[in-house]
This record gives structure tokens, C-alpha cells and sequence, in this order.
């Protein structure tokens, strides 16, 4: 099929329509955190790529490195790692992070905190024309320690090398949206000595690869020293991995039984980041507060 | 492609990371459309596998027997002496490849049943032939996947597999992937262009019965969508393009079920063959033929 510019023309304007009626749907507007503020220092993003995993082998993937202007490589930087790391390092898109990130660490909301925003892995066909294997739901949906050891055995140590990283586990927070949701809660609870903070929006703890027992495991498993902010909208997906938002509703249960230190908040969205990304600042500043 | 596109942007504006398409079972299940008994009467079947046309070509292996399954669904005998001949498919020559178990080797059968050695002194057990001639196969007495490139002798490509069972290659033959019976994983590897195998990857777990380590799994094919198809002690299980898991579909009937090939005209209809018998049950979907698919480079 071939595209004439006419049709991208069409094409883009039917889409902000489309996209400009899902935002009224659900009645969720950034604030000025989520904004560039003058007078507030802006952090520097710098992409990169990473091809040498032995616990992912073959796999390639983008990631960014986020760097706040208040970072004195003298001092010890707090640490956040996000999945699906090009949609939150976006500064146009739901998340706006690096945007947040500035105005939080400005007002002194959040510690001086670097952001590593990682793409899940692909491992490449061999020629073109062919399938490449996307190791997206293997890497986020499984359980296991398998991601929380490729952050802390191969990847970060690349980041150490150019930067200054905290080893106090109460300055690291991990996060995702959806399957990257459920990877962060995997990371935290495999290695809470490693990251005691996470951020999950619309996550999905279901059974896509075996999930949706976290809810049954944290009420028998003394409690882990972990902070959790997990988001969830009541318009989230119910499919054949299972319902969303009851399953956001049973790890809040299950959380609250277990007398964690948790946030759920619990909106009218769907399988999206409107709501998550409009409560960033909120969840981070609760993320990261001090006490 | 306009709507794949068009959600693709959408997806990423509002900030959801692209992700796979959903692939529950009721999209392939036909509402009222049960398994339907083909043939029976045998001691263990194995090996379906679909010609040009769609005739489906089976196995009796404690017999060496092969049968071939008429567009009309008369079974006829089509090869005897086979040695124990198990898993079958069918090449892009048109000529009909097996796995001999009890000659230790891989054959190919001419149209009139005849059978003739590709590599013998080896110790097989199912196998797969690419659009090109390439020929993979199991070696579960080994634990090793091996690979026969085009007037080549067979090479080992991959070890450590506890039971290495079934195999099948992705659409685009460029990945392959080897179940494990006594274990729980579809192992993945990625085809390089010589044929050697690559990047091995658990990259889907199969559902157990419970109390057990072991997935009983076997036969496997692939439909048009990339559907991975997989015969195990619970049923037949589905995984989709991403590795992840959509459900079971159950068995014809309680007993050891081995292998499973799109047949038929339409190559609409998956057929099983489950110990003594052959069944077939129509699906809304359709199977591929690597002979056709494989005009890319």
C-alpha cells in the first residue's frame, strides 16, 4: 500500500480529534508541575543504546539518561529507573518526567535524582524483511529476579561509570506503565535491598505471565520493605489476562492488610497514562518524600 | 496498514507503550465446532502433515505406516516399512520429509511411497524443513537440536534441552522453536543465515499439570497470524507473537496427544493425532505453508 502525503495529512488530523475526545473522556489536565516553569533549572537527557546483555542475549535496546542541573558528581545522586523508557523521558507525551523531574527537584520535593528511562529489548531478525523477536513481555511480565539482575549486573554499572549513583536503597525508585507497572513491583520485590520505591500506572497484574498471584503472595510473605504508588482506572482493560482494575483493587488489598506503605489511587481511566501521567508530580513528591 | 499506523501514533501519544495485539482463544474457537473423529484403530499416531493441496499425510509409528487423509476424508495406506517413521512435513519441493526412529534417521519418500535415507546414523525424533530445503530436527536422546543445510551433513545447533520434542519455525523461518516434554519451556533461538542457531530463549512457559514439572509436550505448528501451537498433557496450547500465553484448547479425548498440522483445502482445519486416533477440528483461522511463505530473501 502505498501513502501519499494526503492521507498522513488526514490520517493526523483524525487522530487529534480522536485523541483530543479520549482526554475529555477522562477528566484528567497537567499542572504546572507537569510544565516548564522559568526560573527552574532544566536537567539534560542524553540517549543511548545497549547491545551487550548475557542475561538477555541478543537483545538491543534504546535507553536516556536523565541528569538534573542541581547533579554535583562530589554528591551521591538519587536513582529512578523506568520501563518503556521513551514514552516517560517524552516531554510531550503523558509523562512529561524529565519535565516533572526539574520542577520537583527545584522545589526541593524530590531529592537530585537521576532518571534511566530503558526500552524493553529486541532481539533483531536476522535479514530484513523478517520477525524480530520483542522481548517486552518476557522481560516486564515474568516473574522472577531475570530484569532486576540485568538492571543491577549490567546496566546501571554503565550508567556508575559516568555518574555518581547513591547505594542507599531508600534513594532508589523503580517504574512502568502497564507491564512495565508489574516489572517495577518485580524489581522491588525480588531485590527491595535494591529499590524500596515504586510507581506503577495501570499496571498489569494479571496473568499474563503468571502475575496476578501477587496479591496472594504479599499477604503470606512478611512484609518487604517497599513504598508503592500504584495507579489504576476503573475503565481499564478485561481480557484473557485478566481484569485490571480488579486486580489493581486486589494488590491495594492485599497491601493494605499487609500494613504496607502505600498510595492507590483509583481513577476513571483505561489502559492509558492520561491519569497516571497527570498525577506524576503527585505520586512522585509522595514517592520521594522523607519520613 | 493504515490502522496499524494510525494505532500505533495513537498508542504512543497517549502515552501507552506500544504493545502486542491480544490473542484470546475465541478469536480461533468456532462457536458449535468440536473436534470430529477422522480415523481411529491405530497403535500411536503421530506426524500430520499437509501437502500442496491439503490432503493430511499421518503415521501409525509402531506400525510404519504411513496414511494419507483425502480432501474428502477417506484415509487410504500410503507407505509401509517405514522403520518406525514418526514425524512428517512436507518440503518446498513438494516432497514429503520423516524422522526415522528406528533407522536412526531423516528420510524422504517419493510420490509413490518409497522411501529414501537424507542422513542416517543419527538418533531423531521430529523435524521441520524450511522453504529453503533446510532441515531441523530434535534429538531428544541427546538433548540436541540439530540442523541438515541444503546437500549437507546434519550438525549439532543446539544443546541442553531436557527433552527436546516438537519444533517449529516462526512465518518468516527466521526463528525457530523447540519444546521441551520434560520441562515447561518453548525454547527460542534465532535462525542466522547460515543456518546455526542463536540467542536460545525461554521465551514462553507452558501451563503444567498440577503436582508436575513436566509439560508432556510435543507436536507443534503456526498459523497465519504467528499463533504458536503446541500439544502437551493439558491440551493444545496457544501462545501468541510476544511468547505469551492464550489459553488451552482441550483434547479430543484422554490420551497422549503428539502432533498437530493445519490441513484441508482452505488449510483451515487443524488436525491432532492423539494415540490410536486421528481427529480434525475446523478453525477460524488458517495454517501456513513455509514452501510459499518463503519468497523473502
Amino acid at each position: 500500500m502505498k501513502f501519499k502525503l494526503s492521507n498522513l495529512v488526514t490520517l493526523a488530523v483524525a487522530f487529534v480529534i480522536i485523541s483530543g475526545s479520549m482526554n475529555a473522556a477522562e477528566p484528567y489536565k497537567h499542572g504546572p508541575d507537569s510544565m516548564r516553569q522559568d526560573g527552574v533549572p532544566v536537567g539534560k537527557v542524553t540517549k543511548h543504546q545497549f547491545k551487550t546483555s548475557q542475561l538477555f542475549p541478543g537483545t538491543v535496546r534504546d535507553y536516556w539518561i536523565y541528569v538534573p542541573a542541581q547533579y554535583d558528581k562530589s554528591k551521591p545522586a538519587a536513582l529512578m529507573v523506568f520501563q518503556d523508557g521513551g514514552s516517560y523521558v517524552n516531554e510531550r507525551g503523558s509523562f512529561r518526567t524529565p519535565i516533572v523531574f526539574d520542577n520537583l527537584i527545584h522545589q526541593k520535593k524530590m531529592p537530585v535524582t537521576i532518571g534511566v528511562f530503558i526500552n524493553p529489548g529486541v532481539i533483531p531478525a536476522t535479514q530484513p524483511g523478517g520477525r524480530d523477536r520483542k522481548n517486552r513481555s518476557f522481560e516486564y511480565d515474568s516473574l522472577g529476579d531475570l530484569y532486576v539482575r540485568f538492571l543491577i549486573e549490567e546496566l546501571l554499572p554503565v550508567v556508575e561509570q559516568d555518574y555518581n549513583l547513591t547505594d542507599d536503597e531508600s534513594q532508589r525508585a523503580i517504574g512502568g506503565i502497564s507491564s512495565g507497572g508489574i516489572c517495577a513491583w518485580t524489581a522491588a520485590w525480588e531485590r527491595p535491598d535494591y529499590f524500596s520505591k515504586v510507581l506503577s500506572h495501570v499496571g498489569s497484574f494479571t496473568n499474563i505471565r503468571g502475575g496476578h498471584v501477587y496479591p496472594a503472595l504479599i499477604r503470606k510473605t512478611e512484609r518487604k520493605p517497599i513504598r508503592a504508588y500504584l495507579q489504576e482506572g476503573r475503565n481499564d482493560l478485561d481480557n484473557l489476562h485478566g481484569n485490571w482494575p480488579l486486580a489493581n483493587l486486589q494488590m491495594a488489598a492485599a497491601l493494605k492488610y499487609q500494613k504496607y506503605d502505600y498510595n492507590f489511587a483509583f481513577g476513571e481511566g483505561g489502559h492509558n497514562g492520561i491519569h497516571g501521567g497527570v498525577l506524576m508530580p503527585e505520586s512522585l513528591t509522595w514517592l520521594w518524600r522523607e519520613e | 496498514m493504515m490502522r496499524f499506523i494510525f494505532s500505533l501514533a495513537f498508542l504512543s501519544t497517549i502515552g501507552l507503550p506500544v504493545s502486542a495485539q491480544d490473542m484470546p482463544l475465541s478469536q480461533i474457537l468456532i462457536e458449535g465446532e468440536g473436534w470430529e473423529l477422522v480415523s481411529a484403530g491405530y497403535k500411536f499416531t503421530e506426524g500430520p502433515a499437509a501437502n500442496e493441496k491439503g490432503e493430511v499425510f499421518f503415521t501409525d509409528v509402531p506400525e510404519s505406516k504411513i496414511y494419507k487423509i483425502d480432501l474428502d476424508g477417506n484415509v487410504t495406506l500410503w507407505a509401509e516399512e517405514t522403520n518406525a517413521t514418526a514425524g512428517l512435513m512436507f518440503g518446498a519441493d513438494g516432497v514429503l520429509y520423516g524422522t526415522s526412529i528406528g533407522g536412526g534417521a531423516i528420510v524422504k519418500f517419493s510420490a509413490d511411497g518409497k522411501m529414501v535415507p537424507v542422513a542416517d546414523g543419527i538418533s531423531c525424533n521430529d523435524l521441520v524443513v524450511d522453504g529453503h530445503g533446510n532441515i531441523y530436527f530434535t534429538d531428544h536422546t541427546n538433548g540436541n537440536v540439530m540442523h541438515i543445510p541444503v546437500g549437507g551433513k546434519p550438525k549439532v545447533v543446539a544443546q541442553e534441552i531436557t527433552f527436546p520434542n516438537g519444533l517449529i519455525l516462526w512465518n518468516d523461518q527466521q526463528s525457530l522453536v523447540v519444546s521441551d516434554m520434560r520441562g515447561a519451556n518453548l525454547w527460542n533461538f534465532r535462525v542466522e543465515t547460515d543456518g546455526s542457531l542463536s540467542f536460545k530463549q525461554p521465551y514462553s512457559t507452558m501451563e503444567l499439570p498440577v503436582g508436575s514439572i513436566e509439560s508432556g509436550a510435543d507436536g507443534m505448528t503456526t498459523d497465519k497470524d504467528g499463533r504458536i501451537y503446541v500439544c502437551t498433557t493439558k491440551g493444545i496450547q496457544v501462545f501468541d507473537t510476544t511468547g505469551r500465553y492464550c489459553g488451552v484448547v482441550s483434547k479430543p479425548q484422554r490420551a497422549f496427544l503428539s502432533n498437530i498440522a493445519f490441513g484441508g483445502t482452505e488449510l483451515d482445519t487443524i488436525y491432532v493425532t492423539c494415540s490410536d486416533k486421528v481427529y480434525k477440528r475446523k478453525l477460524n483461522t488458517k495454517g501456513i505453508r513455509y514452501a510459499v511463505e518463503v519468497q523473502k530473501p
